[in-house]
């Protein structure tokens, strides 16, 4: 061990939502973080996508809370323009040199208006906007860019040139520009590193067959993506670029720059084309529902939680077509359009047909500055390029103290790169939780402004969200409408009301017009509430003096079709929260303290994991376990997918924790009842008939779930015909009929993507190629048969498909109206499969039959009614946003990894137990939480002590009075109450009202509908 | 559907072959992505494709592969290869097939012209040297009589000449004056070159019946007289196998040799970049349009789009910039006529006719009355494809256009001209 000091605090290099997530995980348990950005501001590539699927939410709609709250965060420092030039030193005391570009624009005095752009005379590719136009040499990234402040691009600028023009210097009004700006260097020190520096997109251009270079109806994915963004170069609207004309067919080309060893070096597969092309689809067809929309792909890889359900929409709701073939080449170069041939498999003939848009739907790859840091930093790659990490440490790089997330790891999709952020964050503050909340400052509140008594005075901020509302609603009519209504002193619209220029606007206005109401019109108060509450906050104003109209989802999204009607109806939404909001009263929340134990629930590979990464940093753990053994499925497992052993790995994590002081173990243990809520939890848990209560602060579900046990195939009549996990027990067995047998089958999909379980169970096609491998270590000759639907080894697993593959191991295509058939006469087991490409039955004598069995999902409903989290009707549990907070429930205080979530190897089990562990933490270390102000109240002066609030409440807030002058009158508790308003509702003698929602608030608004 | 197969007990003995003996010749890698089934003219023929036959091999079904005559039908264009994802070279892996017929059962068109060019030592059709040297001596006769070639040399093994030039024998043996124009523009671009007397034929049929020896003693045939010539530059003429065999014959039989081979493609662009041919596109006054056809054999499977530049600088001097129709796709990506790999030998006829099918409708989308075909096999191919379906088009070769815009172009010079320039000129 070193004698050096430990620091508390983390660098992060890479502002995209994998560092972003980072960043405010570790900004929010106690550690200074440095977030280096090589670009001017941060958003990477999540702020260029236009949706995000499979929920097709709004991507900056959904990012943006999260840009502003690191933007604003007192303990994250943001370099942006920076890069790591050296680091030395050693884990938990790095020397970090870092070299800042230099801006030529004062960021403390830059107001982000806007003049110099408008006067720059010089024009530059918009890289943000994939080159598809234009922007100026002095620019700020994009609108709703965090920093917003502008910056000068040195290599284009006239003056910075040639020494001319100084427009800009002359427009801005803020004395911002500095053309005698320097690059700097900065020396700093830090306990941890994470590299997050994501990927590049696979660039098609010098291919001459997809005549990506010479025709410009030929795109990349990204440069769809601008195309269909409100925000891109046609606000939206779709186009065909050659010609401007709206195009009536479009088609996607899948792995281009993935899975290809010839026109590329990336054999892997990049993991999240097929699902955003699907997205893609869907937008472009949802813009226009008379467009022809194409796939043309190799095997559709929907193998996420929500995947092959909107796969499954994609064909049967949008009739998108789908076609499996690489398609050789596009041609009509010169003319407008594209030309191609594609491969009926069916009719075994080749189709020719026109599309006035091809996508190429480009893979993920690491680009050539990111190798070289990872190569100053002697930090091991894999073949394709991507950080080598261990399956039990998924986000350690082989030097030690630098942690990496995202798709610098291995390609990924936003939910497994939020959730490695979150591990990234764990581990990485771990190291240092010694130093916790030593580097960190404390937020100080301005003091709230008294307003009781004052006439209101309201300010409304009506929202454009890009074109999601003003492509249909009248945004400047609602506003002006908004202008002449009772006590409304200031209206504005905006282009992105969650942006932090709005923040910072809706700040000003408070303290300038001296506003003490305002109203947001625009999307939904779930997500952007504590949004804007902060921002008043910020500006001295009690937070509950606001209401948010949701103009967007309950306006133009449902009423797209009827503008007028559709902008009405935001009028009188807004004319109501006005009313209303006139009406509110400042509310005050309640400081509770946070009880600082946490419960995992379920002792496999991820509650072990969870339990641990909490213990590690000082926190006691209750492990319960119902089985007498922890471990769970990964007892069952032979190998990893990078060929490690398991028994000797989770051997070793079994010990690491029944070591461990910090952590109790109960196995045998059932779950009997839940009590409290965040920060206050008591469980009753029955241990082998011993009932204890515990007290816990947080809770880890991680329940796991079963390999389901097929009822086809003639399973359970031949020990020949196994299940996956089976198969791996007998390689533990080193069973001697493995190496004897001579032909083996694996059968995949068996009990996932039907009717039952419409899903992808994830893990099979990779689980049943490497038990292929394994058995052909065993004996070279023997010949092994893959009958799949589609092969689904995502990522570099992609590669042990190919060495399958190469080894001679045969893959069959069978279809779900085609199934293969297993046949047993006279001891003679064979299966009759129709071969995808002869189009021919064939038979295939076998001595070993592997079903590739489903991955199903627990009972979960009991659970779930003990913590108040939904279970999906997949029968896994639902997190609270399946691309942001893949971890987190919509509860507070409960959170969720493993298989309870979906099915997931170990390495992203892992990740996730860590990336849950790392939200408990975010909660723990607050040490205390506010309750909510709208809760419930009694007024005893009408309670008839009927009891009907005690039996609603799903909280057990409300309690009958046990002394002194209001003995059996009901009183609500404010800690527990959740403000749901049941008992409010079933109060026969009105005795209660709910704070921020109370009669004459709700009148008020009615009489103004 | 037809019997259950049962590919238990299947060895798969050609899969190994190729695997062994084929560079990138795993066809176990196969991804069965469609790519070369979807850019391959010949698939469907018989109800096969690249994809299917490497299927077969793969499952072990090699009877029925190493009798299916698609094996002929295939030419080998490598359009497929090119584009697969895992870089699986069909080209060979079909060239390897067609080893492993019988030698007698392989199409009799391409073994007897195979056996013709070893036994005659000169080309294909089996000619003796004497009778090729008595046409060359003769044709150079007459065109000394005409005006501004009194000067011209055309002659067998001069020591000491610059290039030496590969001559199909086709010319000399059924249509003697179509190598007048040829000669004319080596001799305006001042030329020194001959021709060698072993093996002489540039076209190589041993190569498309897959019989490595004989392929080989041809280039070494060749190689060894050219070398004891001296020429510095061994030059092939407008023809695309022939190129492809020597240039991929001096690699894959490893022969060694002082001379430096090139297409005279390249040598035309050269010359009138620097001059030597005074050609210009004046006289298409009446803009006449003219498509190309990118050989196979030069361009994508040898010398690449640097290759097809060069092909439509030279045409566009000579017929004017705009007067060139592209045929979509071009270039490395075109389309291979159906006449390559021995096809015009094979004896498959009607296959290779709807092979060419989709050649026609190229051809015919440009809307061009002229098909210029650098090459012999291409030439042949689209001439055919022309007459059964009354395409209506000439197909000719680059020479003649070039002499046609120096107005040199000879009387008997203009089989391959249409009407409208068989008079041009003279």
């Amino acid at each position: 061990m070193s004698s050096k000091e430990t620091i508390g605090s983390v660098m992060i290099v890479g502002g995209g939502i994998g560092g972003i997530q980072s960043a405010l995980d570790l900004a929010n348990s106690g550690y200074y973080v440095y977030m280096v950005e090589k670009s001017p501001s941060i958003g990477g590539k999540m702020a260029q996508l236009d949706k995000t699927f499979p929920t097709n939410d709004c991507s900056m709609c959904i990012m943006s809370p999260k840009l502003v709250e690191l933007g604003r965060h007192i303990n994250i420092e943001l370099l942006t323009l920076s890069e790591i030039t050296e680091v030395n030193g050693e884990p938990g005391n790095f020397e970090v040199t870092v070299f800042e570009k230099a801006r030529y624009v004062d960021m403390e005095k830059c107001i982000a208006c806007g003049a110099c752009t408008e006067k720059c005379p010089k024009k530059v590719e918009d890289v943000y906007n994939e080159k598809l136009v234009k922007r100026k040499a002095i620019y700020a990234l994009y609108p709703q860019a965090v920093p917003l402040k502008y910056s000068i691009d040195p290599a284009n600028c006239i003056k910075l040139t040639k020494d001319k023009c100084g427009n800009c210097e002359k427009e801005c009004p803020a004395d911002a520009i500095l053309f005698d700006d320097t690059d700097k260097t900065h020396d700093l020190n830090v306990g941890s590193i994470i590299l997050a520096p994501g990927f590049k997109a696979h660039d098609p251009s010098g291919n001459p067959y997809y005549a990506y270079d010479n025709n410009p109806d030929v795109v990349t994915s990204l440069e769809f993506e601008r195309l269909l963004s409100a925000s891109g170069p046609n606000q939206g609207h779709l186009i065909r670029p050659s010609d401007h004309k709206e195009p009536d067919k479009v088609a996607w080309f899948q792995c281009v720059g993935s899975r290809d060893i010839n026109n590329c070096n990336n054999s892997h597969c990049s993991a999240v084309c097929c699902m955003y092309a699907i997205k893609q689809a869907i937008i472009a067809k949802e813009h226009d529902p008379s467009l022809e929309c194409t796939i043309f792909y190799m095997d559709m890889r929907t193998h996420g939680k929500g995947f092959e359900n909107c796969y499954n929409e994609a064909k049967d709701k949008y009739g998108i077509k789908f076609v499996r073939c690489r398609v050789h080449s596009v041609f009509s170069e010169g003319e407008k359009g594209t030309v191609i041939d594609y491969f009926d498999e069916a009719k075994g003939v080749v189709v020719r047909d026109n599309y006035d848009i091809i996508v190429l739907s480009v893979g993920i790859e690491i680009d050539a500055e990111t190798r070289d840091l990872t190569k100053k930093l002697e930090i091991e790659l894999t073949d394709g390029n991507f950080v080598k990490t261990d399956t039990f440490n998924p986000v350690s790089t082989s030097r030690k103290g630098i942690y990496v997330c995202g798709a610098l790891q291995g390609p990924k999709d936003i939910p497994q790169t939020v959730i490695e952020a979150g591990a990234a964050a764990l581990v990485s503050g771990s190291a240092l939780s010694s130093t916790r909340n030593t580097l960190t400052k404390k937020m100080l509140i301005p003091e709230e402004i008294d307003i009781r008594g004052d006439r209101p005075r309201i300010g409304v901020f009506v929202c454009h969200c890009g074109i999601n509302i003003s492509s249909v609603i009248d945004v400047a009519a609602v506003r002006d409408f908004a202008k002449d209504l009772p006590f409304v002193e200031y209206v504005e619209d905006n282009l992105y009301s969650c942006s932090q220029d709005t923040q910072e606007l809706i700040s000003t206005q408070i303290r300038e017009k001296g506003l003490n109401r305002i109203v947001v019109a625009a999307c939904t108060p779930r997500t952007h509430d504590p949004l804007f509450q902060e921002t008043l906050v910020e500006a001295s104003l009690n937070k509950y003096l606001f209401e948010m109209v949701n103009i967007r989802n309950h306006g133009s999204w449902v009423h797209k079709d009827f503008p007028a009607e559709a902008t009405q109806k935001s009028k009188d939404l807004v004319r109501m929260a006005v009313a209303k909001v006139a009406q509110l009263e400042p509310l005050k929340e309640e400081v509770l303290e946070i009880h600082q134990d946490a419960l995992v629930i379920g002792g496999g590979i991820s509650g072990i994991t969870s339990a641990k990464a909490l213990s590690e940093q000082g926190y006691k753990v209750t492990l319960l376990e119902k089985s007498e053994n922890l471990g769970g499925n990964a007892n069952l497992i032979h190998k990893t997918a990078n060929g490690q052993d398991v028994a000797l790995h989770l051997d070793q994590m079994k010990d690491s924790v029944y070591e461990d002081n910090n952590i109790e173990i109960l196995t045998g243990a059932e779950l009997k009842n839940v009590d409290g809520f965040v920060g206050n939890f008591t469980s009753t848990i029955d241990t082998n008939g011993n009932k204890k209560s515990i007290q816990h602060g947080v809770t880890i579900i991680a329940t796991g779930a079963l390999e389901y046990k097929p009822n086809e195939y003639l399973y359970g009549e031949d020990d020949r015909i196994l299940t996956g996990l089976e198969l791996d027990q007998k390689f533990k067995e080193n069973a001697p009929f493995l190496a004897e047998s001579k032909v083996a089958v694996f059968i995949q999909c068996v009990g996932s993507r039907n009717n039952e379980r419409p899903f992808c169970s994830r893990i099979c096609c990779s689980h049943s190629v490497l038990s292929a491998l394994s058995l052909k270590e065993k004996n070279p000759g023997m010949k092994i048969f893959v009958l799949y639907r589609d092969i689904r080894t995502y990522g570099e697993k992609e590669n042990l498909y190919k060495e399958a593959r190469e080894k001679g191991i045969v893959f069959i295509r069978y279809g779900i109206n085609d199934k293969p058939v297993v046949k047993k006469e006279k001891d003679i087991l064979s299966v009759v499969v129709t071969d995808h490409v002869l189009q021919r039955k064939l038979n295939i004598q076998t001595d070993l039959i592997t079903l590739a069995s489903a991955i199903a999902p627990n009972n979960n409903d009991k659970l779930g009614k003990f913590f108040k989290i939904p279970v999906n009707d997949e029968g896994f549990f639902a997190e609270a946003h399946v691309k942001l907070a893949p971890s987190d429930f919509a509860t507070d205080g409960v959170f969720l990894c493993g298989l309870a979530h979906y099915p997931k190897p170990i390495d992203e089990s892992i990740a996730q137990a860590q990336a849950a562990a790392s939200s408990a933490t975010r909660l723990l270390s607050r040490k205390t939480i506010n309750t909510i102000g709208t809760t419930a109240k009694v007024n005893s002066s009408y309670c008839s002590s009927c009891g009907s609030c005690i039996e609603i409440c799903p909280y057990n807030a409300p309690d009958f009075i046990t002394e002194g002058n209001f003995e059996g009158l009901s009183e609500i508790n404010p800690l527990l109450c959740k403000g749901c308003g049941a008992c409010a509702a079933s109060c026969r003698s009105g005795a209660i009202y709910l704070r921020g929602f109370e009669e004459f608030q709700i009148m008020e608004m009615i009489e103004n509908v | 559907m037809t019997k259950i197969l049962d590919i238990t007990s299947n060895e798969s003995k050609v899969k190994k072959m190729v695997k062994e003996l084929v560079p990138k010749g795993n066809l176990d890698l196969c991804l069965t992505c469609a790519t070369c089934a979807s850019g391959c003219p010949a698939t469907g023929i018989m109800d096969m494709d690249p994809r299917k036959f490497i299927r077969m091999a793969v499952l072990g079904l090699d009877e029925d592969i190493l009798k299916h005559p698609w094996t002929w039908i295939c030419t080998m264009c490598k359009r497929c290869m090119e584009v697969c994802p895992m870089e699986i070279n069909i080209p060979l892996f079909i060239y390897q097939l067609r080893t492993q017929w019988p030698r007698e059962e392989r199409p009799k068109g391409i073994l007897g012209s195979c056996d013709h060019h070893v036994s005659s030592r000169g080309g294909a059709m089996g000619v003796p040297l004497e009778d090729f040297q008595f046409t060359v001596d003769d044709l150079a006769e007459e065109c000394r009589e005409q005006n501004g070639f009194q000067a011209l040399k055309a002659d067998i093994d001069r020591e000491g000449a610059f290039f030496a030039l590969n001559q199909n024998s086709r010319e000399p043996v059924t249509e003697p004056d179509e190598l007048l124009p040829l000669w004319k523009i080596l001799h305006m671009a001042g030329a020194d070159w001959t021709y060698y007397s072993d093996m002489w034929g540039g076209e190589n049929y041993c190569m498309f019946l897959a019989d490595d020896d004989a392929w080989e003693k041809i280039i070494r045939a060749q190689v060894k007289k050219i070398d004891e010539l001296g020429c510095k530059v061994f030059i092939n003429t407008e023809c695309g196998h022939s190129f492809f065999a020597v240039w991929q014959g001096l690699q894959k039989f490893n022969i060694p040799h002082n001379f430096e081979f090139k297409s005279i493609i390249e040598y035309y662009a050269k010359w009138i970049k620097e001059g030597k041919l005074p050609v210009n596109s004046d006289w298409n006054t009446d803009n006449i349009k003219f498509t190309v056809q990118d050989p196979c054999n030069i361009i994508r499977k040898s010398l690449g789009d640097k290759m097809a530049d060069d092909l439509r600088y030279v045409i566009k001097k000579v017929v004017g910039d705009d007067n060139l129709v592209e045929m979509y796709p071009n270039k490395s990506n075109n389309f291979c006529c159906g006449g390559g790999g021995g096809a015009l030998q094979a004896g498959y006829t009607e296959p290779r006719q709807i092979y060419g099918k989709i050649k026609y409708d190229q051809i015919k989308a440009t809307k061009a009355p002229y098909v210029i075909t650098p090459c012999h096999n291409c030439h042949a191919q689209i001439e055919d494809l022309a007459h059964i379906h009354e395409g209506g088009y000439y197909t000719v070769h680059l020479w003649t256009l070039i002499c046609l815009s120096m107005g040199v172009l000879g009387e008997e010079e203009r089989t391959y001209l249409g009407p409208d320039l068989a008079e041009y000129g003279l």
